[in-house]
């Protein structure tokens, strides 16, 4: 999920912030600080994650486009100048722009919307536009909410009480309604210092950017893995079931499936899975990444030569075109595959299939999956030729059997010149003359057509007067027989009109 | 949409009434005669459909479709009021389909014209739709069943379609009171049953048809609210191809269905797209179908505001619209087969014209298990792949394909991670091991005769064949081995034949012989100085390897245990080990319990030893190691000393008489063991213990061990 991150850059940014005795420092200088406090733990541990850098005031400006190089972000946070006023609107409609052009609508993105509350004055303020989004057109629409699906997070360096006195937090508020509700809003505790910034951004990191570690267990084979982007909760149906559901920590495989059995399922999401080292603790925020860098080769030398289950796996899946199927909770399922990058480079990942038992049609309920060393022959074949999968449905669909419909008048047409055209050549085709011949009369019979019945008869009827002298004698047997039946059946009695009723072939025999 | 929105509901009540029996006037010529033989021959009268046959034949399109989308959950309650209201189906699962509907319609026949129509009225089929609403569907009751005390959140909703000729504006109005005071009325009884709901919402569609060349005497009227309870609305529709139409936009609005048309489909024999249409293959004239599908696969388009660059157009007679999408020539056969598409959604497919010629030879095609991926039109020439159609087990799925940048773009390697350096892998094995692990549908009825619903068997399954499973080929000597297959692939398995241990034993009976032959064994060499350990030494590593794996399935039956039995019988042991094991007994049942217990511990511990195994032997021929209770497999160091399994000695089960191969290994084993001379250290041990490099700790007082590593 990637991130963008707008950044304040308006004058009220550079207000001095009172500390006595120490060095004086501008809210922007705090701003900044928490920033590069996220940048860095990012860098150590969310380094997967793509994020951009954007400054706005009455304009907007794309500092650094979506990068996982955090140096060139800090570098540019170094660099920022100090600008006019706040207009938040602007910015937002910079943000829907620069995010859809680089992912589209459907990938959901975090943004950080770093400000200090002072949201603008008069026209282009947050509160103007507040006041006057319901009264426009379409062209001018307030950014809110984002095609993509959002979380806002809006860090204020300013406090809680600062922000109440005006109706600044009530603004924020609606924005982050407006949103889509998903994110939040963090403002500094105490007094405005570093270590409150510093503070305000851990409840960001822990919120939001902490990785999300588990186990992936294969019986008693298991690797400790991060797994990236974090898996969000889902929620199933709001009504039915209005608690989201989260991934389970331990994913759990429970079998193997070919890639062509599985065939391109839908995913609701993909992941890396990355096997991580056990005891080196990653969850350290920010502070002693300096320290870490000196360590790290040695530490991550020695894990690469640990052999891990993950690596195991991703090489026999890559080799056998397999997939491993992943519990993720109770009646949630994925699947784990290798994911080729280039030729050189892959990986294993994870992707989570809608929760329920049942989200692939094919492979039936996933709970109802076994083993195959209890079906009583291997449903593979012994030469792996066969395959229980697809699951074929009990019904078939409409498209998949001869389905009788006569709105357009071509079908209905169709359907008696089909059995005229049989009917010339019986008794070869007796069968299919038949089988057509029942099916138009089931559908007569269930559509209340019985005036189709009485023509279809009279055609048959035509048809025994015209043939050809060389005809089999058979053909005119046939032909008066079936239009005899369908006559009955068009008078509706219930003996002859029964919707099961099959008309069968008159028995003749011209052996002798 | 909700699990329980009024779509899960879906009443159908049509006018049976003497009326409905006129014509339509809407004509269909069925003699349509060949050139050929077209002489002399009079065609006959055009027939035309009644206003019956037009609205059972609409009202069945649009379940047709519903059931082709929707195949489960989307239920329909089919109702035919005269007289009297007939209903023709319920809503269990097994009474939905179009062919259960056909059928209770053929039953009932064409309304009969001479019936009288101050008896008949629509009424009769409206009070059986709300008393069939509050009527408790299957997915209803189980879901009330699951929530248990938050039941209520199973809603009750439904949608009344009604397809009658209406007198006025008034007898509508009418209709709309009489639903309502119905729903009033009906919701109290459903209070006091616990089969039935109370109706939370209802909408009702009346669908006021009449003849072609007739003015209609009723206006059609938006959706309105009648009270909280009951929304109408009201279509006056021409019967034939107008009603028609009318009632596929509404299965569209209902059912949040979208429709797609697949333009450029090539007709062209070398596809067998059409291969009906093979012996026109001379003119390769290309044609459109059309599909019906959820909205949601159109999605990207609709919030990317793409929808009408992807080809929007607005057909004659209708105002419904449709994403024009176009056909890419697949490439090969296996297209769909053995690649995984990044698949952001699936939506089933039904199409508009199903019995047209178009449509059965793309669905045809699909069915014969070809995809066909489908690329969006854009204005810029880019070509932008955004879906495909393919069919899996005789239903046909409407992908959606990812087309933008990846968030997950350059990662990096597996090979740059944790264990990424390990290049010994057991790849192949691990192969193996994936396709016996392989999953397959349990039938419904072998479900309940288990215990365990079948995946949790599936994990349980995997939880044995991992119980001892090295991951690299330096770590395991006896997964190296051919001879040692047929007992590795029944040992894991839950429960064993007679012939089973047999071949086990065979199995074991045959390494006994390799090494009294002293044939050479696939111990890696990896790691290790000069030329590895000696072949005894080796066939020790194996031994204990292969105790190792048979004890963690030791404790599952008896007969797993007579194959661990059958090994520590047959396996060499140094006589003095013999004699070591009699003074021992006691501390060996101490260890004989703990292993019953069948701890987690031992168990891991038994892996980690014979993980280790290989190294540790390295040491112990270069250089000094702590012999501890056994030279098999030494403690690791630095480890507090702990109740271990590397003592793999039986539990002296086989009390009763020796048999002869026993007898015969143990003489062998005495011939064997004259054949070298005893290590000094083991001679003078004390307790069979015998401090090495004892000059060493004189020297630097200190323990070597504390730093065994250092010192290499």
């Amino acid at each position: 999920m990637p991130t963008l991150v707008l950044m304040d850059v308006s004058l009220s940014m550079t207000r001095p912030v009172s500390l006595d005795g120490s060095e004086e420092f501008q809210r922007k200088n705090l701003a900044v600080h928490g920033l590069n406090m996220l940048f860095e733990h990012m860098a150590s541990n969310y380094r997967l994650e793509f994020t951009a850098l954007m400054a706005f005031s009455s304009l907007w400006e794309l500092l650094v486009s979506f990068t996982r190089d955090y140096n060139a972000l800090q570098e540019a946070l170094s660099n920022l100048e100090d600008y006019d006023k706040t207009c938040i609107e602007s910015a937002l409609q910079g943000v829907s722009n620069v995010v859809q052009q680089e992912w589209g609508s459907a990938c959901p993105c975090q943004v950080v919307l770093v400000t200090d509350g002072s949201l603008g004055i008069g026209k282009g303020s947050l509160r103007h536009s507040l006041q006057t989004m319901k009264h426009r057109g379409d062209d001018k629409k307030f950014p809110l909410p984002f095609p993509f699906p959002t979380k806002l997070y809006i860090m204020c360096v300013a406090n809680a009480d600062e922000l109440q006195m005006t109706d600044a937090m009530d603004n924020l508020e609606e924005l982050l309604h407006l949103s889509g509700g998903d994110g939040q809003i963090f403002t500094i505790e105490g007094p405005l210092c570093m270590k409150g910034v510093q503070a305000m951004f851990g409840r960001l990191i822990d919120y939001a950017y902490s990785p999300f570690h588990a186990v992936l267990h294969c019986g008693n084979l298991s690797s400790d893995v991060q797994v990236f982007p974090r898996p969000e909760p889902v929620v199933v149906d709001d009504e039915v079931e209005p608690m989201p559901r989260a991934v389970s920590t331990d994913l759990e495989i429970v079998g193997f499936i070919e890639i062509a059995d599985i065939s391109s399922p839908p995913v609701i999401s993909r992941h890396l899975v990355l096997p991580i080292a056990v005891n080196k603790e990653v969850d350290e925020v920010g502070t002693g990444a300096t320290d870490e860098l000196e360590e790290e080769p040695s530490a991550s030398q020695m894990a690469g030569k640990n052999p891990n289950f993950c690596v195991l796996l991703h090489g026999s899946l890559k080799v056998e075109g397999m997939v491993a199927l992943v519990q993720l909770g109770p009646e949630w399922y994925g699947m784990l595959y290798s994911q080729a990058d280039s030729k050189k480079k892959s990986n294993l990942m994870m992707s989570l299939f809608d929760p329920g038992s049942g989200p692939l049609p094919w492979l039936g309920n996933i709970s109802h999956l076994g083993p195959i060393s209890e079906a009583a022959e291997n449903p593979y074949g012994e030469d792996d030729s066969k395959s229980p999968f697809p699951v074929q449905p009990q019904v078939k669909r409409s498209y998949a059997q001869n389905v009788t419909v006569w709105i357009k008048a071509s079908g209905l047409q169709t359907d008696v010149q089909k059995i005229l055209r049989n009917a010339r050549k019986l008794p070869d085709k007796t069968q299919t003359f038949y089988k057509e011949l029942n099916r138009l009369r089931k559908a007569a019979l269930a559509f209340g057509f019985s005036e189709l019945l009485k023509v279809v008869a009279d055609l048959l009827e035509r048809e025994c007067t015209m043939l050809p002298d060389s005809a089999h004698p058979d053909a005119a047997f046939q032909l008066s027989h079936a239009a005899q039946q369908l006559k009955l059946a068009s008078t509706g009695e219930s003996q002859h009109a029964d919707f099961d009723h099959n008309i069968v072939p008159m028995h003749t025999d011209f052996s002798s | 949409m909700k699990m329980f929105s009024v779509s899960h509901k879906t009443v159908f009540v049509v006018d049976h009434c003497p009326y409905m029996s006129e014509s339509s006037r809407q004509q269909v010529e069925c003699d349509v005669l060949t050139k050929t033989r077209a002489q002399g021959v009079i065609p006959l009268a055009p027939v035309s459909k009644s206003l019956w046959t037009c609205a059972v034949e609409c009202s069945m399109e649009y379940c047709r479709i519903l059931y082709d989308i929707y195949p489960k959950d989307k239920l329909v309650n089919y109702i035919v009021s005269d007289s009297e209201f007939h209903i023709l189906n319920t809503w269990k699962r097994e009474e939905q389909g179009t062919h259960e509907l056909m059928s209770g319609l053929a039953s009932v026949g064409p309304p009969n014209p001479h019936e009288d129509p101050e008896c008949c009225s629509i009424l009769h089929g409206l009070f059986a739709a709300v008393e069939s609403l509050c009527i408790i569907t299957e997915l209803q009751h189980e879901r009330r069943a699951a929530l248990m005390d938050t039941a209520e959140r199973v809603a009750n909703r439904g949608r009344i379609i009604c397809l009658t000729n209406a007198k006025s504006d008034t007898s509508v109005r009418m209709l709309e009171d009489y639903v309502q005071e119905t729903i009033l009325e009906q919701n109290k009884v459903a209070a006091s049953s616990d089969r039935r709901m109370a109706i939370q919402q209802c909408e009702l569609v009346l669908l006021h048809i009449y003849p072609q060349g007739e003015d209609t005497l009723v206006s059609d009227r938006p959706k309105k609210e009648i009270s909280p309870l009951l929304t109408s609305e009201v279509h006056s529709v021409r019967a034939g191809r107008h009603l028609a139409t009318k009632l596929n936009i509404l299965v569209q609005q209902h059912f949040d269905l979208a429709s797609t048309t697949i333009t450029n489909i090539p007709m062209k024999p070398t596809l067998n797209v059409c291969e009906q249409e093979e012996q026109h293959a001379n003119t390769s004239a290309n044609y459109d179908v059309e599909l019906l599908h959820h909205k949601d696969a159109h999605l990207e388009f609709i919030k990317s505001g793409d929808l009408h660059m992807a080809g929007t157009s607005t057909r004659e007679n209708t105002l419904k619209e449709t994403v024009t999408l176009k056909w890419c020539t697949p490439r090969t056969n296996s297209i769909g087969g053995n690649e995984l598409h990044y698949c952001t959604g699936a939506y089933r497919i039904s199409p508009t014209d199903v019995n047209s010629r178009p449509s059965s030879c793309l669905t045809n095609f699909l069915l014969n298990g070809r995809s066909v991926l489908l690329e969006q039109p854009r204005k810029s020439g880019s070509k932008v792949i955004s879906h495909m159609l393919s069919s899996h087990g005789g239903e046909i799925f409407l992908h959606v394909l990812n087309s933008n940048r990846s968030t997950l773009e350059d990662p990096p390697s597996i090979s740059e991670g944790c264990g990424g350096r390990v290049t010994d892998y057991r790849i192949t094995d691990f192969g193996e091991f994936m396709r016996e692990n392989r999953l397959t549908p349990v039938s419904e009825y072998f479900i309940d005769s288990f215990e365990k619903l079948p995946v949790e068997r599936a994990k349980a399954q995997l939880e044995r064949h991992t119980r001892y499973w090295p991951m690299i080929i330096s770590q395991t000597t006896i997964f190296n081995m051919q001879a040692v297959v047929p007992l590795a692939n029944l040992i894991v398995k839950e429960t064993l034949t007679e012939e089973d241990v047999l071949t086990c034993q065979k199995t074991v009976y045959n390494l006994v012989d390799m090494e009294r032959k002293n044939d050479p064994l696939p111990i890696s060499t990896v790691g290790s100085r000069g030329k590895g350990p000696k072949r005894d030494e080796q066939y020790r590593i194996m031994w204990n390897e292969l105790e190792t794996l048979v004890k963690t399935h030791a404790a599952a039956s008896d007969r797993h245990q007579r194959v661990l039995d059958c090994i520590t019988a047959c396996r060499s042991k140094p006589p003095e080990e013999e004699e070591r094991k009699k003074r021992g007994r006691k501390r060996e049942d101490r260890e004989d319990r703990a292993e019953k217990n069948g701890s987690k511990e031992t168990d891991d511990k038994g892996w980690q030893d014979s993980e280790r195994l290989k190294g540790l032997i390295d040491k112990e021929d270069q250089e000094s190691e702590v012999i501890k209770d056994s030279p098999d497999s030494p403690e690791p160091l630095n480890k507090k000393p702990r109740l271990s399994t590397e003592e793999v000695q039986p539990p002296e089960r086989a009390k009763g008489p020796v048999s002869l191969l026993t007898m015969w290994t143990n003489r062998i084993t005495v011939a064997n063991s004259r054949k070298h001379q005893e290590f000094v250290g083991r001679a003078s041990s004390v307790n069979n213990k015998f401090e090495l490099y004892q000059h060493l700790k004189d020297e630097n007082g200190m323990d070597v061990h504390e730093n065994g590593k250092a010192s290499r």
